[in-house]
């Protein structure tokens, strides 16, 4: 018996020594440096499919485009583009002529269109922005012409989301399918990638992790702090990422570790980084069925929720919150956007004012407040509703919908909820790709828009929008569109979103912690080559 | 035909699903259209059967790969992890069993039955987590993630990371593949730890009282003699036995160990198809567990009428 105790005990023995000293082999730190952070979805190396958050981190690591939001203020600046005019409807490009893909070709007028006609013809990912585009022409070598169909100024902030794909590598490496362009590349592009960006896909897995390394011919250099290799990992448990945050095997987190995680990884000395993306939480409100077709029981509602107890839900501490104080319509940081300090406030003597006003008797309707199954947190903010608007003397009920019934639901004005949770972001980082599909009537039916709003102003104020060119009468259109929508009240403007990431301190990123370097599209703070490794 | 339709009950639309709620509806439409979803479930049937006629399950809407490519590299990471993870239930469960019957009632025993116990009370997600914790983050013995170190790259042959290793001659990083592979197997493998070794364990403990035994050892034969050759090999049989549907069932059940050690393994992969109405990777990994389940069940039939000569002999008669 003790024989064999004493056998099993120098097994276990040896087996530790044995993954003690493979520990120090493997343990030795490498030369270069490494970046590694995480995201919940597979990321699409495709650009011409990209869609979420992982997708864009991709994109505009590997890609470039021909312009870039402005660093810590709105607006776009030129990248591949040196220039633009227009003409017309037309938008003419003059593009940098230093500028070469990963691959060593010089990128052409000829890239652009490809880019676009491809992105187009695949009809997926993000084309949807570029509706107004009929098409696109080389003029010459270093200069394109986009023709689109009626005025249409978000046009340039659209071009955020159209990345430079190297056409000649792309054609030497075309799958099967049908006509001349087979499958648009689309089989190489989804493991291999044909950018000019500052980092070049090593290896991609779906199921675990890209890896990226820097470009050394970038044609506006990579600097040496930025890191030298960066690991996009996907889909870890976030018990995982807490465990190698703590290891220092880890650098960045995803936005969608649970509170009680980030807080404890702050416990543990980590930083926090944070994004705000033209995005907010929308409570929106069924304005063709009453009792909230009449505006003064809207007003009501929105002055008796609580906005500030709403950010409490989701802070993580007492200085940060997946969320920030709303201060109307427009997200801060946006054309048109209220200043940050006019932040919306609970008013419960203006509220029953206007319910007084109200046609509807608030004891003959029972409210029904839907949540995102999906969605969780938007269970408790159903709760916060309903205990705000009792006091009203407003009955509700709380009625849970998933995802795939709501967007089913909301196809119809009879079957829309009277108030519906949404969280929306913009797209292109322009207030038209958030408002316009919320907002306009024609865009009435659909997840965005269970509002079913009809304002012959809004809607002029939205057109106008995109004809309006000057960043002045931009803003203007937009915060004349803003007022009016508080006027009206279709919707309760519960918070700016805020992407909060818990980070190492191997890592600084001015993009996601200081407001004048933040870019104000969700995704583009992740820009690896503006990130310092700091060697700790 | 049942695995076909099945995928196609899930609610959801899938197209809606794959291209996410910015699509719009002409987008959503254009795929349904390229994925068939417009016709008749018949007609959806024969395109499927045609195309996996030519071995093509189509392509996946969650990686936008060919599935045949993503089973070819997810399959090898879960079939290293549960083959391992089925010789510790092997090399850890039967010896345990033998040595808690052979010294029942000792300490030994008790400390045994008590680890047993154990393992087999908490799903193996719940171990995972705990091994993590107290053998990656307390005390940082183990790798949390992955299945080789970031700074390690090994030319891929066969997909198993032991093999492919060795066939490249490559010593350490084999050393770090089994040290990645030791707290998943280990987490994965624990409940049939205690499955085996407490059949082994009541299985010995009631062939010890059996006449044979007790004559065994009137004629002095060595202690170990007879607790390997009369006493263990008859009850070996009723543990293969749930060794074999253990090892059969962790092809599907790996996934929530799959997704705390970020193993990216064809588990993971089935129930993240699931969750996105991935139709055709649905039923391509559905196919392939299933086939690999048989597969293995019928190994294990084998060994055991290897094993169990009147199971041998029965079928010869037959």
């Amino acid at each position: 018996m003790q024989k064999t105790v004493r056998s099993f005990a120098a097994a276990l023995l040896a087996a530790s020594a044995l993954t003690t000293a493979v520990a120090a082999t493997t343990g030795q730190a490498a030369a270069q440096t490494v970046l590694r952070l995480d995201e919940v979805a597979v990321g699409e190396l495709d650009p011409g499919k990209a869609t979420d958050y992982a997708d864009s981190i991709l994109m505009f690591n590997v890609y470039d485009t021909l312009v870039l939001p402005k660093q810590g203020e709105v607006g776009y600046a030129p990248h591949l583009a040196e220039s633009w005019e227009t003409e017309g409807n037309d938008f003419i490009f003059k593009l940098r002529q230093d500028v070469k893909f990963q691959s060593g070709n010089p990128l052409t007028a000829e890239d652009v269109v490809f880019s676009f006609d491809r992105m187009k013809e695949l009809g997926q990912g993000l084309s949807f922005v570029f509706t107004k585009v009929e098409g696109a022409e080389a003029v010459d070598e270093h200069t394109v012409r986009f023709r689109l169909s009626e005025p249409y100024s978000p046009f340039i902030a659209s071009l955020v989301r159209l990345p430079i794909v190297d056409k000649k590598l792309v054609m030497e490496n075309l799958g099967e399918g049908e006509g001349e362009m087979k499958d648009w590349g689309q089989a190489f592009l989804s493991s291999h990638s044909a950018g000019s960006g500052a980092y070049k896909v090593v290896s991609h897995n779906p199921q675990e992790e890209t890896v990226m390394e820097k470009n050394p011919d970038y044609f506006l250099g990579v600097p040496d702090k930025a890191p030298d290799q960066v690991r996009l990992r996907y889909s870890l448990e976030a018990t995982t990422v807490r465990t190698l945050i703590s290891q220092g095997e880890h650098d960045i987190s995803s936005q969608w570790l649970p509170p009680e995680v980030l807080k404890s990884l702050a416990a543990d000395g980590a930083q926090f980084l944070t994004e705000t993306g033209g995005g907010a939480f929308y409570i929106k409100m069924n304005t063709a069925k009453p009792p909230l077709d009449d505006v003064n029981c809207r007003r009501a509602l929105s002055a008796a929720y609580d906005y500030a107890t709403g950010i409490r839900m989701v802070a993580i501490t007492d200085e940060i919150a997946q969320g920030s104080p709303s201060t109307g319509a427009i997200p801060v940081g946006m054309y048109g956007a209220n200043p940050a300090s006019e932040v919306m406030q609970r008013d419960m003597e203006a509220a029953k004012k206007y319910l007084a006003e109200c046609k509807h008797d608030p004891s003959e309707f029972t409210l029904e407040i839907s949540w995102i199954g999906e969605v969780p947190i938007e269970e408790r903010f159903a709760l916060l509703m309903q205990a705000n608007f009792a006091e009203l003397g407003i009955k509700s009920e709380i009625r849970k919908v998933p995802w795939a019934l709501f967007t089913e639901q909301v196809t119809k004005p009879e079957n829309t909820p009277n108030i519906s949770q949404i969280f929306v972001n913009a797209v292109t980082g322009d207030p038209d790709t958030l408002m316009y599909p919320m907002y306009h009537s024609s865009a009435a039916g659909t997840w965005q828009s269970p509002e079913y709003l009809k304002d012959e102003k809004v809607d002029a104020l939205l057109e106008k929008g995109r004809t309006v060119m000057s960043d002045e009468e931009r803003e203007a259109t937009y915060s004349e569109l803003n007022d009016r929508l508080m006027e009206i009240a279709p919707t309760i403007y519960a918070y700016d979103r805020q992407s909060v990431f818990a980070a190492s301190n191997r890592v600084k990123v001015p993009a996601l912690s200081d407001p004048s370097k933040s870019f104000g599209m969700d995704g583009m703070g992740f820009t690896f080559r503006l990130m310092e490794m700091t060697g700790e | 035909m049942l695995i076909f339709a099945i995928a196609r009950v899930i609610p959801g639309d899938p197209a809606r699903i794959a291209l996410g709620p910015n699509a719009t509806a002409e987008q959503v439409e254009n795929l349904r259209l390229r994925l068939h979803l417009d016709q008749p479930l018949s007609v959806q049937y024969g395109h499927f059967i045609a195309d996996l006629a030519q071995g093509d399950l189509g392509v996946s809407l969650y990686t936008n790969r060919p599935v045949t490519q993503d089973i070819a590299q997810f399959l090898p990471a879960t079939l290293e992890l549960i083959i391992v993870a089925g010789l510790m239930m092997i090399l850890i469960g039967l010896p345990l069993g033998v040595i808690s019957a052979r010294y029942r009632g000792s300490w030994a025993d008790s400390t045994i039955r008590i680890f047993t116990l154990l393992g087999v009370s908490a799903p193996s997600f719940v171990w995972a987590v705990i091994l993590m914790l107290l053998f990656a983050y307390f005390l940082p013995l183990f790798p949390i993630a992955g299945r080789l170190a970031d700074s390690m790259t090994v030319p891929t042959v066969t997909g198993f990371l032991l093999i492919d290793t060795l066939l490249a001659g490559n010593i350490k990083a084999f050393g770090n593949a089994a040290w990645h592979l030791v707290l998943p197997a280990f987490a994965l493998a624990l409940s049939g730890i205690g499955q085996a070794a407490r059949l082994t364990r009541s299985n010995m403990v009631e062939t010890y009282d059996k006449p044979y035994i007790e004559m065994a050892e009137s004629y002095g034969f060595p202690e170990g003699r007879i607790a390997r050759r009369y006493a263990f090999r008859p009850s070996l049989i009723p543990s293969l036995t749930i060794i074999g549907l253990d090892f059969a069932a962790m092809l599907g059940n790996a996934f929530l160990v799959e997704a705390v050690f970020a193993w990216p393994g064809l588990s993971r992969y089935g129930v993240a198809v699931i969750l996105r109405k991935d139709l055709n990777a649905i039923v391509g990994t559905v196919l392939i567990i299933s086939a690999l389940f048989l597969i293995v069940n019928i190994v294990v039939d084998f060994l055991i009428a290897m094993i169990n000569p009147r199971i041998r002999l029965s079928q010869r008669a037959q």
